[in-house]
């Protein structure tokens, strides 16, 4: 069932939990260390009454002292649950923390006055009314909401509010959310180690002390790995099962020659790798995602480091894995390594009796512990028949394991029987710890394409081919024992750093990683016998394997009844390792049930694909600011604008004036008098060379031999395809020396465009600058403007030395200028370039100058209405992807009598072919303004739409540019354009709607 | 996509430095037929394998390069300038002479 959570935990895992702001700070750097020395004691709030903490405890380690045992309830049948594995991998302990929710407080520090809340529970964690859902699970089996919830379809939105209130996580609380700020980071190192345990501490010094830079990234908040909380693992070895144990000798018998005493003494080791100088450490950071071109991605707090290294080693260790029986999630069932954290990192101590399961060696060392701590342990039920360890008096169970816990809201006892099923015994306890083996956190070798086949003798996927540039050490690679992850570490260490300087070991590639199956001697754990060690032998319903989605063993066998025996597919359909933990804590149970269900072995099942992102994400993460990417650029007179209290927006990356004073005001001023606009934004390009008349031939449709120096040219731009891209000015300033603008959109582009072509023309001699940086640029226009800028130069501006479309070099303001007699907004005007760092003087000089004239600057926003009025198009506004300049109302621009240029043979199939639709100009009946892209209708069928519009005061009527049926393009047509569902009609229009003849333009 | 390239003037770079410029194509002559003029400017390849692409560095030092590429896991096999020797993708000439 679980509801339409699932499809989005399945398409996208991390959704649930964003929406506030800090959502997993288990890994925030902020955080204090669990192991700091405890001093004085704090007192937060769980929900609603104070708990009082050991300073640098956990949340869930004050919690269990203060004997608050349910910390959250089930995702659907809502049933208790407590503390499992105090490692931020279940999903047992999230709470809402502060207002945030989905907080794994069991690897948050407590704080003082921190409100904690437990979440998907009414009206408390203690008494949940919603429990009502344990009892009806015979109505919900697998998969119930695709069979029964859709019929009547008008029931699903009921149906799906419902299941929103009663199953899920935390609520986002969006008020909250608005403190901190998400960032990004971008480091590169040469060697990155993921995981600080052993093998991964080992590595990294290895590298490091090779001559390389290590980065090593560990998510818990303190160096160590499992030998944090396991004291004894060093002296008595291995966390795995006993039966196939690599041992230093194996790694040694890789040809590694190194002191394997590092295993002894971590803190020692701990303490060179974090004052080595080549090594970097991130703490409480983990890393999420493993992508090409070893690029990783990695969660520190609120932070987003994106790491590249040149080499990877993945150590990212193991994590323990529950064991499924019935009622296997009542508080108090934890999980062994859950137990060693309580016990050695936040101090706690568990009263009363427990019973240890186990089938390997941390679970004598577990009861150890706890006896130690002064727990009394009624026994330890071991699957094996003739296990190694030595009990210490504890009453040992060969050959059995456990059925079932007891217990209604706390364990109170345990059902124990041997592996058969029978005879069962009860035995009384508070306490069952699970010490059944270890899933290896290799999904970032999958991630990154290693390739993995599970290994029956050692009970886990090993890497048979690892990427380029991949390494992996320690628990990944089933080295469990310390000595000999100290030594697969070394090793791995050592082999990145020399691929990393180029001295490769002389052993060559395939040697530098351990054979994938190093305990050739070792006794295979049968099928039959391997599935006891996840599953316990009974019939019972609640035997849960993800807690997550509370699936059940039951539930995995009616999903593969049903037909669902892909991994896969039995993945999608029960929804088991689609929750929070991501199946950190189901995967290997779950493999192994449909692997026993289907009848076939483990390594036949295959594993789920691993993806990104490996742990949940807040999605302000992935969505932080990164300043320094986003470009601002802002014109030489951007100061004076603002000043000027322009409203300034966004062109690309450019800031441009909109509006000074009013488009009114600024519109009479340049029609009346004389106006001034800051063009620095356009894209500038300097041409010099022999061929460039050659290549301007060739790029432009326009004939360019014609061009004598000294004058400018309008032109567009087109591909192959015909397709209009840009339009722009090309002044010929000297005889191989052509000045060329584009628009501001598209200078990038055209950049990028000519060097294009440049590129297959070597023999061509071009040579092109880009200076749109380098010159400032404004357009002085209106019938004033010749007087405004006599007074600024000693060059002949009267209209015989200097007529329209002239292009000439000289002072403005004492300043060297290239000057453009062109009009976009059809007015006598002057296109002004002049070094950028002079930009704002000749701004101000010409407006000094034009004062007695009543010049103002025009902003956008009037440019608009003017250049609308002369019809002149904007590239990309009034033209698409399906544009060309003969439909585009620019035929005089094609020369197809010209020998070659780009889009000439689709222009000529164009012109053969006719016009389909064209851009007119038009005027609308009535003073209303239609939205742009509003449609034009022709016989009440879609016939074009609308580009542009505006009101002209030359007109006193609304005006625009839109695309029509080549036949309604006749000047005097009536076409209808539909305003708010009304049918307006407009006239087709020739000429511009001011100034027709050009003369002031020209004058 | 998160590989890098080896611009010939830059070094290596993360592949969003760069733009992607299609396997290079021969212009056809403008006395081509309509089918080839249209393979020219509609078709492209698609190869599950190594193929020659232009790459231009456009954040950086704007060069257009040839790359050699494996479409399949994207690694870069190799980066040079272009000497002004044709470079044709197998695949589209052949595409060429079917459509002719």
């Amino acid at each position: 069932m679980l509801f339409i959570l699932h499809f989005a935990l399945f398409t996208l895992h991390f959704a649930l939990f964003d929406g506030s702001r800090e959502r997993f700070p288990t890994m925030s750097p902020q955080q204090s260390d669990s192991e700091i020395p405890h001093s004085g004691t704090i007192e937060f709030e769980f929900d609603g009454h104070r708990v009082r903490a050991e300073s640098g405890q956990s949340v869930a380690g004050a919690l269990h002292v203060a004997g608050e045992h349910i910390v959250s309830r089930s995702f659907k049948y809502h049933r208790p649950r407590g503390l499992l594995c105090m490692s931020g991998r279940c999903p047992n302990c999230l709470c809402t923390v502060d207002g945030t929710p989905n907080v794994r407080i069991c690897t948050q520090a407590a704080k003082p006055g921190m409100v904690v809340k437990s979440q998907n529970a009414w009206p408390s964690v203690k008494f949940d009314l919603l429990r009502i859902f344990d009892k009806l699970h015979r109505f919900m089996p697998v998969g119930f909401y695709y069979k029964r919830m859709y019929k009547p379809r008008w029931m699903w939105p009921v149906w799906e509010k419902f299941i929103r209130r009663i199953a899920g996580l935390g609520t986002i609380n969006r008020e909250h959310g608005a403190e901190g700020v998400y960032d990004k980071q971008n480091l590169f190192t040469d060697v990155a180690v993921i995981g600080g345990g052993i093998a991964g501490l080992n590595a990294a010094l290895a590298a490091a002390e090779a001559g390389v830079t290590v980065t090593l990234i560990d998510e818990q908040p303190a160096l160590g790995g499992h030998l944090r909380h396991d004291p004894d693992l060093a002296c008595h070895g291995s966390v795995s099962r006993a039966k196939t144990e690599h041992t230093a000798d194996t790694a040694v018998a890789l040809g590694v020659n190194v002191s394997p005493s590092d295993a002894q003494d971590i803190n020692d080791l701990i303490r060179r790798v974090t004052e080595h100088p080549a090594i970097t450490v991130i703490s409480s950071a983990g890393v999420f995602g493993c992508y090409e071109g070893n690029f990783l991605g990695i969660q520190q707090g609120k932070r987003m480091i994106r790491l590249r290294a040149a080499q990877v080693i993945v150590a990212s260790g193991c994590w323990e894995r529950p064991l499924v029986f019935e009622n296997n999630d009542l508080p108090g069932v934890m999980l062994a390594s859950g137990v060693q954290r309580l016990l050695h990192l936040d101090h706690c101590q568990f009263p009363g009796e427990a019973v240890v399961v186990t089938d390997n060696a941390q679970g004598y060392r577990v009861a150890k512990q706890l006896k130690a701590a002064g727990t009394r342990i009624t026994a330890i039920v071991d699957v094996r028949d003739n296990p190694p360890e030595m009990a210490d008096g504890i009453r040992v169970f060969r050959g059995h394991t456990i059925i079932s816990a007891n217990g209604s809201r706390h364990v109170s006892g345990a059902v124990i029987a041997p592996l058969a099923g029978h005879p069962r015994q009860s035995l009384s306890c508070r306490w069952i710890v699970q010490a059944v083996g270890f899933t290896p956190a290799n999904s970032l070798l999958y991630q990154n394409g290693c390739k993995l086949r599970y290994d029956e003798s050692v009970d886990q996927a090993v890497v048979v081919q690892h990427a380029p540039a991949m390494y992996s050490a320690g628990a990944v690679n089933a080295l469990h024992n310390p000595r000999a992850a100290a030594l697969d570490g070394q090793r791995a260490g050592a082999a990145a750093a020399s691929e990393v300087s180029g001295t490769a070991l002389a052993a060559g590639r395939d040697e530098r990683q351990p054979h994938s199956s190093p305990a050739a001697s070792a006794v295979p754990l049968s099928q039959s016998s391997l599935s006891c060690h996840y599953v316990s032998p009974s019939g019972a319903k609640k035997k849960f394997v993800c807690l997550c989605e509370d699936v059940t063993e039951k539930d995995i066998c009616d999903a593969i009844d049903e037909g669902y025996s892909n991994i896969e597919t039995l993945k999608r359909y029960s929804t088991v390792s689609m929750g929070p933990c991501q199946g950190k804590m189901c995967q290997s149970a779950s493999i192994a049930i449909c692997a026993r269900h289907n009848g076939q072995s483990i390594a036949e099942t295959g594993v789920t694909t691993a993806r990104p992102p490996e742990q949940p994400l807040p999605l302000g993460v992935l969505a932080g600011r990164a300043l320094h990417f986003s470009l601002v650029r802002r014109t030489p007179m951007h100061a004076w604008h603002e000043k000027a209290g322009a409203k300034m927006g966004d062109a690309g990356n450019w800031k441009r004036p909109q509006v000074y004073s009013s488009i009114t005001q600024e519109y009479e001023a340049v029609r009346q008098r004389a106006g001034l606009i800051d063009v620095s934004t356009l894209g500038k390009i300097e041409l010099r060379g022999a061929d460039v008349v050659k290549f301007l031939e060739f790029i432009y449709p326009n004939r360019f031999a014609n061009l004598k120096a000294g004058r400018v040219r309008y032109g567009v731009i087109c591909d192959d395809a015909g397709i209009l891209l840009d339009d722009g000015t090309i002044a010929r300033l000297g005889e191989d020396r052509f000045f060329l603008t584009t628009t501001t959109g598209n200078a990038d582009a055209i950049d990028s465009w000519f060097r294009w072509w440049l590129a297959g023309r070597p023999e061509w001699d071009v040579r092109m600058t880009n200076v749109s940086g380098s010159y400032a640029a404004m357009n002085l226009a209106g019938p004033r403007s010749r007087e405004v800028l006599k007074k600024l130069t000693d060059a002949d501006l009267s209209s015989d030395a200097m007529p329209y479309l002239v292009a000439s070099e000289c002072k403005i303001a004492g300043v060297s200028a290239i000057v453009l007699r062109i009009g976009f907004v059809g007015e006598l005007g002057y296109e002004i370039h002049v070094p950028s760092q002079f930009g704002l003087h000749v701004w101000e000089a010409i407006l000094e100058a034009g004062r007695e004239f009543s010049i103002a600057p025009f902003g956008l926003e009037a440019q608009r209405v003017l250049r609308l009025e002369k019809k002149h198009l904007l590239p990309g506004i009034d033209t698409d992807a399906l544009s060309n300049p003969l439909e585009a109302d620019l035929p005089w621009i094609v020369k197809l009598d010209k020998e070659d240029f780009i889009g000439k043979e689709s222009l000529a199939r164009a012109q053969q072919r006719g016009d389909r639709n064209k851009l007119v100009g038009f005027r609308l009946s009535e003073s209303v303004l239609p939205d742009l892209a509003s449609l034009v209708l022709c016989d009440g069928k879609l016939g074009g739409r609308i580009t542009s519009c505006g009101y002209s005061p030359a007109i006193g009527g609304t005006i625009g540019l839109a695309w029509v049926p080549a036949n309604l393009a006749r000047n005097g047509q009536t076409i209808q354009i539909q305003v708010n569902g009304r049918l307006i009609p407009a006239v087709v229009q020739d000429e511009p709607f001011y100034d027709p003849s050009g003369s002031k333009l020209k004058s | 996509m998160s590989f890098q390239i080896d611009c010939p003037n830059c070094g290596c770079r993360p592949v969003w430095e760069y733009h992607y410029g299609g396997t290079p194509r021969q212009r056809p002559e403008s006395s081509a037929t309509e089918r080839q003029w249209a393979e020219y400017l509609y078709n492209r390849p698609n190869i599950a394998g190594e193929q020659t692409e232009w790459w231009y560095h456009r954040s950086a030092c704007k060069l257009w390069f040839l790359v050699r590429r494996d479409t399949r896991t994207n690694q870069v096999l190799e980066t040079k300038r272009f000497d002004g020797t044709a470079v044709t993708s197998e695949k589209s000439e052949k595409a060429v002479q079917s459509a002719e």
